[in-house]
């Protein structure tokens, strides 16, 4: 199958500074790609060069096979976006902010608006200003606008800022309502890495202008380390036997044991018998995983070392 | 279609915002001023007794239609400049203000036709302020019941405030590229005050009509501005719009977009 969303060798060098080095991704149809890098990785340059809005100075990208430029104006048609904070008209209303996108992208459906508004919770300040919106509900307006036309891909730069927790699950959903059910394609990224987890199917990490790892969704528990931690009354009795048995146990940032070793891992119910058997009964045992912050800045520090 | 729903939509937004309505207020006062000053002058026994004001009143020379209707023709050369350039500068500016133009530069539809809805939006809006200060003006002379009206007076007036209209509005393009080049309005505001003065001392120094900001006001007959304006002055406006509008297309289709 033919990628959705493609990057060539993507580069963008100012004069003496490279925003976006050499970065080459694909995205299948129905995928949420979440891209994730910390501010000023080049997350934003990578999203607007894929939006046509800056010029790649090496490399191209294209959507649905149509390379980015100006002449292919029409693939917009499918493509929702979101880039950056949103902003909306200040001036106008919520529903005129919506209705002038409509009328400029030529949706002929004259309720998509009253639809998009009310799947975006926006009915209620259909008539509010939208300079008068609070952060989360301007939000709500970009996606809105992204959403209106019912796109087939979404490329969307910090969709969850501003959201409140129950909107951060709403939007969560609606994407993957989306990208599940109606095979919408989306490009994501974010700086809530947690929230990237929980919904991307493939990600992406960026530092410093280059794609440093892609992580399938299915296989990044793999990557993820895992250790036992393990509390007991008699801490330095339990670490000695620990060690002397051969599990590298050593006390982590909150005093307790932790060992990564790969017996210990697959067995902690051993340990634990272990321990009874040594007259030291665990009173804490626990099988912890990484998340993806702690992935993700595991991942950056080892580029910088 | 698509050309046409966008300048609908330039105009929704331009009717909607605070800016047009002040300006439009500003503007009102032009012409008013022009009425009061030509009633003054009207009267010769209301000018001896308001002092400084019936002498600035005499400047303009006599109270009838011709003398007035070439008032208004200035009011539009130098406030048409001010004004004209205020709204060019924020229909461009306040996308890159807003932050609104990333919306408009995803939407399927070539970026020249947003680009070119916006102009026309701009100069239908000028048109429309001169057309309303022109009425207004003309009103204020009946109210003030001024001498000689006539169909001939009021064709050769009539092209005059025409065609000192087209040459303001043509250098509205020049802010429009100074709006997306500075990402906002400050940067063309403080180009078409620093013209207007320039205008004023290029004029006074006698070389105003190699000047594409002075040649309105000459050419509607500003007061120590007499100055034999050739074909090539009114070249020198159209050229200046032009790059202006050239150099505006560029940037929206060329230049990156932060």
């Amino acid at each position: 199958m033919d990628p959705v969303i493609q990057l060539s060798q993507l580069s963008k060098r100012y004069k003496n500074f490279s925003a976006v080095e050499d970065v080459s991704l694909e995205i299948e149809k129905g995928e949420i790609y979440g891209f994730i890098g910390l501010n000023g990785s080049g997350k934003t340059t990578t999203i607007k060069m894929l939006l046509g809005m800056v010029r790649p100075s090496h490399g191209s990208c294209s959507i649905q096979g149509r390379k980015i430029e100006l002449s292919n104006h029409s693939m917009w048609a499918n493509v929702g976006s979101l880039v950056e904070t949103p902003y909306a008209y200040p001036e106008l209303t919520v529903k005129e902010n919506l209705e002038i996108f409509r009328q400029l992208r030529g949706v002929s459906d004259a309720d998509a608006v009253h639809q998009v508004m009310e799947q975006l919770k926006l009915t209620g300040y259909a008539d509010k200003k939208a300079g008068k919106l609070s952060l989360g509900n301007t939000q709500r307006l970009g996606i809105a606008k992204a959403l209106l036309h019912k796109p087939e891909i979404l490329i969307l730069d910090e969709p969850s800022n501003g959201l409140d927790p129950t909107g951060i699950i709403e939007v969560r959903e609606l994407f993957q309502h989306l990208a599940k059910d109606l095979g919408v394609t989306i490009f994501m990224s974010s700086h809530l890495l947690s929230e990237v987890a929980k919904i991307a199917t493939t990600i992406g990490v960026i530092h410093q202008g280059k794609l440093l790892q892609e992580i399938k969704a299915d296989g990044f528990k793999d990557l993820l380390r895992k250790r036992l931690v393990i509390d007991a009354r008699e801490k330095d009795r339990a670490m000695t036997e620990l060690n002397n048995a051969g599990y590298s146990a050593v006390f982590n940032k909150d005093g307790r044991i932790e060992t990564t070793a790969d017996y210990a891992l697959q067995y902690p119910d051993e340990i634990s018998r272990y321990l009874v058997s040594s007259g030291i009964p665990p009173t804490h045992l626990a099988l912890e995983e990484e998340d993806l912050e702690s992935y993700f800045l595991r991942v950056i520090t080892q580029r910088k070392e | 279609m698509a050309f046409l729903r966008a300048v609908q939509v330039e105009m929704l937004k331009i009717r909607k915002s605070k800016m047009i309505w002040i300006t439009l207020a500003v503007f009102t006062m032009a012409p008013m001023m022009a009425g009061f000053f030509i009633f003054v002058l009207k009267n010769p026994a209301l000018a001896k007794s308001s002092g400084l004001i019936g002498d600035k009143a005499q400047i303009f020379g006599v109270a009838d239609w011709p003398t007035y209707l070439s008032m208004l023709a200035q009011i539009i050369a130098v406030g048409g400049i001010l004004v004209f350039g205020f709204v060019t500068s924020w229909v461009f500016g306040r996308e890159y203000a807003d932050r609104t133009i990333k919306d408009l530069l995803t939407l399927p539809t070539h970026r020249m036709i947003i680009i070119l809805a916006k102009f026309l939006a701009v100069m239908l809006t000028n048109l429309l302020l001169s057309v309303y200060i022109v009425l207004l003006g003309v009103s204020i002379g009946f109210f003030i019941q001024l001498p000689e009206w006539s169909l001939e007076m009021v064709l050769d007036k009539g092209f005059v405030l025409v065609a000192t209209t087209l040459l303001t509005l043509a250098l509205s393009a020049p802010p429009a590229f100074l709006a997306c080049y500075g990402r906002g309005y400050l940067a063309p505001i403080g180009f078409i005050l620093f013209m207007v003065v320039l205008a004023q001392v290029i004029a006074a120094a006698g070389y105003g009509a190699f000047f594409p900001w002075a040649v309105p006001a000459i050419f509607s007959g500003m007061a120590g501005t007499e100055t034999a304006l050739g074909a090539g002055s009114f070249f020198l406006v159209l050229f200046t719009g032009f790059i202006g509008l050239a150099a505006t297309v560029s940037w929206w289709l060329y230049a990156d977009q932060h």
